[in-house]
């Protein structure tokens, strides 16, 4: 809440903001928990000035309660299914990525992640035609790769270029300009708002535990605070400018050191509205294998504990062949 | 824009007592004098300027008419990443076998880590590497400089004297073949003295040290721009032994591998980190896995950064440096 300023609303002056001042009154908060009768003696102000003051300040400060009626018709005409590209992921999904909501999809090293979120990039820029912003944070992300997707949906070549160019690329190695960034976005959409064309419909955020794993735990006693300013921003990015969130999260192990969890604790567990974990098929043989297993994991549609079986080697094309990709020129 | 304090990279101290005074979000501080600000929150004068511009630089960035400063975060359209892609090089290592595997060398804008027993070629290949990336652009090099950061004290001179000496050799030859006279002149630079002068080499005992030299790095960088690879040769020995917190030690890994990659990207270079073994006892049999081994404990950003198909033939590239020492001592 705002510190109580002369000109904030109109009857606050300077000499006002200063007898308040002397009640310990700094902020709009303080002034509304206030029990306005001492105040109003201590200060000698008048009590109904000081209530008309607080009746103004709090309707200038506090949120509308919206009914279910009009929120479920709200969310009617603006939710979004955006389809992965990937059928099976897709199932799991119950039908694709819901805008509006955070999806994680966590696994450990090599078990595809990135993968997974090139592909969805390549399904929405080429094959839904919207725009996507794609924040790399730990240097995984290769625009041949892309290419390579988009090569295998479609042979021409203007729109495997127009595809690209509807791809954002932001690097963010640490937490505070991942933070900028998303800011800057939704300033920059915020006054967008009237154009249709031009909007990030998906925003994919590769990883989130690369910025934040380095804060938290030991001395340190912000990287709580931050983690959660992150998930918040990534929230009211996915609430407020209808776009599908989706981050990755990578493995670690449990405190009896046996299984594995996805990182970022327990703190974490609550900010995506979807889970899924990665693995690698087990028995497949080595790591040269292409095979994963996804598991659901958390959802808000379906029963967690689904699973379906992919191979990155042939990310969203029809012919799901088990020979492994060619060499990367 | 309503932006929390906290998400500024602000002081703790001085978050405190703004917090305390009631400033919680950027708009509260944007309007106020640093004179004003410092008696109000009770910090110095100093504090109160730094604050101030900590914010508004980053508060100016939001209004699209600025230019961006380097401050802002670059976007590009992933079309010209591609393009950027297509025209960095990659650094030859002069074993075939390996570049073919690699998808043509170690690329820039990477960080590839080369794990192995001891004694199979780790530092060889580093430092094979740190003379090929001076090779001139004409021969197909990248015309870069080198950065050897060693753990274990394994670097040796004579050793590097000899490959320079080999590797101009085996320019000369090429040159030979060409009749133009470019590849002449650029082998004119391609000296020993030069090459040895080239490699910038730091020696560091402990991690504190590597640590402390890992966040020197970039104005050494911004000073010397033509470095174009960067070695840490042992990144697990200063960490392997003498720490008793280990959630401490995956932090200072995880802090340290996003550094790396920050660099990698800024500077456009390319960043190998070599890695011991350890033996890994899993269901009544012994594996021979990567120490500080991220597939389980928290993960690694470095090791994922190796391009999508190397990832896949990681285990393939434990016996590369075997095969490299046999194709050495075939050709000496």
């Amino acid at each position: 809440m705002g510190v109580l300023r002369a000109g904030l609303c109109p009857g606050l002056t300077e000499e006002i903001v200063q007898l308040l001042k002397g009640q310990r009154i700094k902020t709009v908060a303080d002034l509304a928990a206030a029990n306005l009768e001492e105040v109003a003696q201590k200060c000698s102000l008048s009590y109904k000035a000081l209530v008309a003051l607080r009746r103004v300040l709090l309707a200038q400060f506090s949120a509308f309660p919206l009914n279910g009626a009009d929120l479920y018709e709200e969310l009617k005409t603006s939710t979004a299914i955006l389809s992965t590209g990937i059928g099976s992921l897709d199932k799991l999904l119950d039908a694709g990525l819901y805008t509006g909501e955070v999806t994680e999809i966590a696994g450990g090293p090599g078990s595809g992640k990135t993968q997974v979120c090139l592909c969805v990039a390549a399904n929405v820029a080429h094959g839904l035609q919207q725009n996507v912003l794609y924040v790399d944070s730990n240097g995984g992300m290769t625009a041949s790769r892309l290419l390579q997707l988009l090569q295998a949906r479609t042979q021409d070549e203007e729109k495997q270029a127009g595809a690209l160019r509807r791809i954002q690329v932001a690097h963010a190695f640490d937490i505070f300009r991942m933070l900028d960034m998303l800011q800057d976005l939704r300033g920059a959409m915020a006054q967008q708002a009237t154009a249709s064309s031009g909007t990030v419909k998906v925003v994919i955020v590769d990883s989130v535990t690369a910025v934040v794993a380095p804060l938290l735990g030991g001395q340190q006693r912000e990287g709580l605070a931050l983690m959660m300013q992150l998930a918040r921003e990534l929230k009211i990015l996915a609430r407020d400018l209808g776009a599908a969130v989706v981050v990755t999260n990578h493995l670690t192990r449990d405190r009896d050191g046996r299984r594995f969890k996805p990182a970022l604790g327990h703190s974490w567990s609550f900010v995506p509205s979807t889970r899924i974990l990665l693995d690698v098929l087990e028995g497949a043989g080595t790591l040269s294998s292409s095979q994963r297993t996804m598991c659901l994991t958390k959802s808000p549609r379906q029963p967690t504990g689904l699973q379906e079986v992919i191979d990155i080697g042939t990310l969203g094309t029809e012919e799901q062949s088990p020979a492994l990709p060619a060499e990367q020129t | 824009m309503q932006r929390e304090l906290v998400s500024f990279p602000l002081s703790p101290a001085v978050r405190v007592k703004l917090v305390a005074a009631g400033f919680q979000t950027a708009e509260d501080i944007l309007e106020v004098k640093p004179s004003e600000l410092s008696k109000e929150v009770g910090i110095s004068k100093e504090e109160a300027l730094e604050t101030l511009q900590i914010v508004r630089r980053e508060c100016l960035a939001d209004k699209p008419r600025c230019a961006g400063t380097s401050v802002t975060v670059k976007k590009c359209t992933a079309l010209e990443l591609l393009e950027q892609e297509h025209t960095q090089g990659f650094i030859i290592t002069f074993c075939s076998a390996l570049d073919n595997i690699l998808g043509g060398g170690i690329p820039l804008t990477k960080t590839t880590e080369v794990c192995g027993v001891p004694g199979v070629g780790k530092t060889q290949l580093c430092m094979q590497l740190a003379v090929d990336v001076q090779i001139p652009e004409c021969f197909g090099g990248v015309a870069g400089e080198a950065v050897f950061i060693d753990t274990e004290g394994s670097f040796m001179v004579d050793r590097v004297a000899t490959l320079a000496t080999a590797c101009i050799q085996h320019l000369r030859l090429i040159a030979g073949a060409h009749t133009d006279g470019e590849h002449q002149k650029a082998l004119e630079d391609f000296t020993l003295e030069n090459i040895l002068s080239h490699i910038y080499y730091f020696r560091c005992h402990d991690y504190t040290e590597l640590l402390a030299q890992v966040y020197l790095l970039p104005d050494f960088l911004s000073d010397h721009s033509k470095v174009k690879l960067m070695i840490i040769d042992g990144i697990a020995f200063p960490f392997r032994h003498d720490f008793d917190d280990l959630s401490l030690r995956t932090r200072l890994l995880n802090g340290l591998a996003q550094q790396m990659i920050s660099l990698a990207n800024n500077h456009r270079l390319a960043v190998i980190l070599t890695n011991q073994m350890t033996t890994k006892i899993d269901k009544s049999q012994a594996l021979l896995v990567p120490a500080l081994d991220l597939q389980h404990c928290t993960s690694r950003p470095a090791r994922r950064s190796p391009q999508f198909h190397f990832r896949s033939r990681l285990r393939d590239f434990e016996m590369l440096p075997s095969l490299l020492l046999r194709h050495r001592q075939e050709r000496l």
